[in-house]
């Protein structure tokens, strides 16, 4: 009955082919760059690359742990992070249901279609459409504002502003796109649990809330876990392109301070090492939630 | 259809192949005309020259150099400055384009670096000590001309060598003019208003007042560099904004914001903040806005570089922009920055093939011959002499033409710039600018002594503490966030943010280049 390794893979060969570009793509791309983070334990020179660079410990952890900058920037970036989990985590959620409610087909279609685009935007074209809408001199919503007899606001230099604009924007852009996966999941509810319900009874809001909702919990539990890790992985370029030194107060966070360092000022050890540490945590983090989630449910990502 | 395919794959390999031979064809004719013109005229020196290198090029030799990639003026493989190279050294030049500023750290750890490279002082500072460019220092004899050229400019010379001495990088001269920033306003709104020229920032806020109240959605002072326009202000409040060289002692550094001076500065900017009289968006205006600003009878006053004064002009269909000579903030001088010096230097790379190549290149550019042909172009090919002055053909309408067309005044492409060439498409009354900002310059320019890769090291994460902390704060004061009650309790705050460490090192620096230069 056992058969030997050998004969598995000649067995199973086409398959294991149509795996290996998946497989070398993340060896070549997530495995072998991973090797990288040795420079975070050396003064790295960037001529001499890592062969020849002087090991140093932990020299740029400590430094790191010394600055008093530190503090507020894994502050910024812990914050800016749980505020995009907790309003923009369940956007697309509520989106999906109110799609699913939707009887209207066409109608739903078009909606829907409509609430993917802006996904579709690079950041840095989101961003100056931004900088335009919200100026105070010559955008929309502050000539709106004026109109209504107040003075406009001056967003994108306040820091109090910086974390609103950050994620409202992020759930303009990226809700509609979200809700595909929960759609999915929704369309494999047993319709027989819904004319159940409804001989029992149930009205459109008890059908919500005690069948579609439980039906694609495990689909919820599995984006919480992969969403967690996204707490302290912001992406940097939206947080570079419309952080200022008005807002600066708010708006450095880790992968804009590991941008200046470490690539405009050549600090590549220092750079790595930060985001080093972060890697761990976040890999802590998704860790223990996992962890977490197994104990109470039985959904879990592993 | 396959036979179809196959017939305009032949059809366009031969017009590449004539037009190739075309290219060919042209070149010899405009060299040959250029020798017999040489004759009758008086760049006779240059066609002599020519002769003479034709009949002795050296051996043929191919160099990459890293450059620019403006959108301005697109790279393109044809500019006659790579031409001009080719036919005077042999040497065919290939460009590799930077796209950001962290192009060249990616081409130096790629370990395939262009040969030459276009770079700032502070890349050298990061890249050099590591070994990544080569020492010129030690290569002078193969370069006759660029030792003429550093012997002559000893303020070149003292920006380029590193604290133990190497030359890993040549920066450029002659250009610079183009580059700085001076002030200038709307003369015809001044002279329909019956409104005088401000000559202080007292008498600039009175006018702007006044230019507020006839045009009500104005915003009379405008500006477009968000903080870093207070390297243009200061030199009007007699300082600039962080380290420099104190011109009262120039052996002592000095950091601008802890000057009284500074506080009248931020104070003034407040009040024009507050008042209206600056946009909101001081702080992100980008180029597009600041255009429209300028062309839509919205701002009066501005900073820019001095060559936007024509562009702009060129473009208001109704009102003229004029230079304006700095109003006085502190003090009893107007002063503009010390502008006239260039930021791009030319490297080798450590690790190339075709060094000697490389320095031959460096050699020409930097030779008088190479000035004078990088900057003018050919004779027949560029300009003609008219009545013994050079007039450059009708194709160049604007001096940013001589980039987009020939490549002319483009990193890299020179050495050391002839600026008359420059000045020669800019229409007569454009000109004034040109004359006038020189008159105003702050006695010591915005830059600080190099460091040794170990200071450099040190320093990095304190300079970012302290750069971002005082633009922050600055910020805060100047939208009127933070009271100006608190200035001095913020200059306090300045040294917990490492001010002393970064004083002390750059001092050091500064004692070791001045006990150097001695």
């Amino acid at each position: 009955m056992k058969q030997s390794v050998f004969y598995r893979i000649k067995r199973n060969k086409v398959y294991l082919l149509l795996l290996l570009p998946t497989l070398l793509y993340y060896l070549l791309f997530h495995y072998v760059p991973m090797f990288g983070i040795v420079v975070s334990f050396m003064d790295y020179n960037l001529f001499k690359g890592v062969w020849h660079s002087p090991w140093v410990g932990l020299k740029h952890y400590r430094m790191f742990l010394s600055n008093p900058d530190a503090w507020l920037i894994v502050r910024n970036t812990l914050l800016l992070g749980l505020y995009k989990f907790i309003f923009a985590f369940p956007a697309p959620i509520a989106l999906a249901v109110l799609f699913y409610e939707m009887r209207w087909k066409k109608f739903r279609r078009f909606v829907q279609s409509v609430s993917y685009l802006p996904y579709f935007l690079s950041s840095v074209v989101l961003s100056s459409v931004m900088i335009m809408l919200l100026s105070p001199s010559t955008g929309w919503i502050n000539k709106a504002i004026q109109s209504l007899g107040y003075e406009p606001i001056n967003f994108l230099q306040r820091p109090e502003w910086f974390r609103t604009i950050y994620i409202a924007s992020d759930i303009w852009q990226m809700t509609g796109y979200g809700t595909i996966i929960f759609l999915a999941a929704l369309a494999a509810i047993d319709p027989q649990l819904y004319e159940a319900a409804r001989m029992d009874g149930a009205n459109r809001w008890k059908q919500t809330v005690h069948v579609t909702i439980p039906g694609i919990i495990p689909a919820i539990v599995i984006m919480f876990i992969m969403s967690i890790s996204g707490i302290i992985n912001i992406p940097f370029d939206k947080a570079f392109l419309i952080g200022n030194a008005g807002n600066m107060d708010t708006a450095d966070i880790i992968t804009t301070y590991v941008y200046r360092i470490g690539i405009l000022g050549g600090g590549m050890s220092y750079a790595t090492a930060i985001n080093l540490s972060l890697g761990l945590v976040t890999m802590l983090l998704v860790y223990l939630t996992n962890a977490a989630s197994r104990k109470v449910g039985e959904t879990s990502l592993w | 259809m396959k036979s179809l395919k196959w017939t305009w794959a032949a059809a366009a390999a031969v017009a590449l192949t004539v037009s190739g031979c075309g290219n060919n064809n042209n070149n010899e004719p405009a060299a040959s005309s250029s020798d017999a013109s040489g004759a009758s005229q008086s760049a006779s020196a240059t066609a002599s020259g020519s002769a003479s290198a034709s009949a002795a090029l050296p051996e043929p030799a191919k160099i990459r150099i890293f450059t620019e990639n403006n959108t301005a003026w697109p790279p393109k493989p044809d500019w006659g400055v790579w031409k001009w190279v080719k036919e005077e050294t042999n040497i065919d030049v290939e460009q590799v384009l930077a796209t950001g500023p962290e192009s060249l750290a990616l081409a130096v750890s790629s370990g395939d670096m262009p040969d030459v490279l276009s770079v700032f002082p502070n890349d050298v500072q990061k890249f050099g000590s590591q070994g990544a460019f080569e020492d010129l220092s030690k290569h002078l004899d193969q370069m006759p001309n660029v030792k003429a050229f550093l012997d002559s400019h000893p303020d070149v010379m003292s920006r380029v060598v590193s604290p133990n001495g190497e030359i890993y990088s040549i920066i450029n001269d002659g250009a610079g003019e183009g580059s700085q920033m001076v002030w200038f306003y709307r003369d015809d709104i001044f002279k329909k208003n019956n409104l005088e020229v401000p000559k202080t920032w007292d008498e600039l806020y009175t006018v702007a007042k006044k230019l507020k109240e006839i045009y009500p959605d104005s915003y009379p002072f405008l500006f477009r560099h968000g903080l870093s326009t207070l390297d243009t202000f200061g030199p009007s409040f007699d300082i600039y904004p962080e380290f420099y060289q104190d011109p009262a002692d120039p052996t002592k550094m000095k950091f601008g914001l802890e000057d009284p001076n500074a506080k009248t500065m931020v104070e003034w900017l407040n009040k024009f903040v507050k008042e209206k009289l600056i946009p909101p968006d001081w702080l992100t205006m980008d180029y597009k806005a600041w255009t429209q600003f300028m062309s839509t009878n919205k701002a009066f006053v501005t900073v820019q570089f001095i060559g936007q004064i024509e562009i702009m002009n060129s473009q208001l269909t109704d009102g003229h922009l004029q230079f304006m000579a700095p109003p006085i903030g502190a003090g009893d001088k107007p002063y503009l920055p010390k502008g006239g010096q260039e930021g791009y230097g030319l490297a080798v790379a450590s690790t190339s093939k075709n060094m000697d190549a490389a320095f031959r290149y460096l050699d020409y550019i930097f030779s008088e011959k190479g000035k004078d042909i990088q900057s003018w172009g050919k004779e027949g090919e560029t300009y003609t002499v008219v009545d013994g002055k050079r007039k450059f053909n009708d194709n160049y309408k604007e001096a940013n033409d001589l980039r987009v067309i020939s490549g002319i005044q483009t990193a890299a492409t020179y050495g050391w710039f002839d600026f008359n060439a420059w000045l020669s498409l800019v229409k007569p009354e454009e000109q004034y600018a040109y004359v006038e900002a020189p008159k105003y310059r702050f006695p010591v320019a915005y830059s600080r002594p190099n460091l040794t890769a170990d200071e450099a090291a040190a320093l990095s994460t304190s300079n970012d503490q302290l750069w971002k902390f005082w633009t922050g704060e600055v910020t805060k004061f100047i939208n009127g966030d933070r009271p100006l009650t608190e200035w001095d309790a913020f200059i306090k705050e300045l040294g917990k943010h490492d001010l002393e460490k970064v004083r002390t090192t750059y001092q050091t620096a500064l004692d070791r280049q001045l006990a150097n230069t001695k």
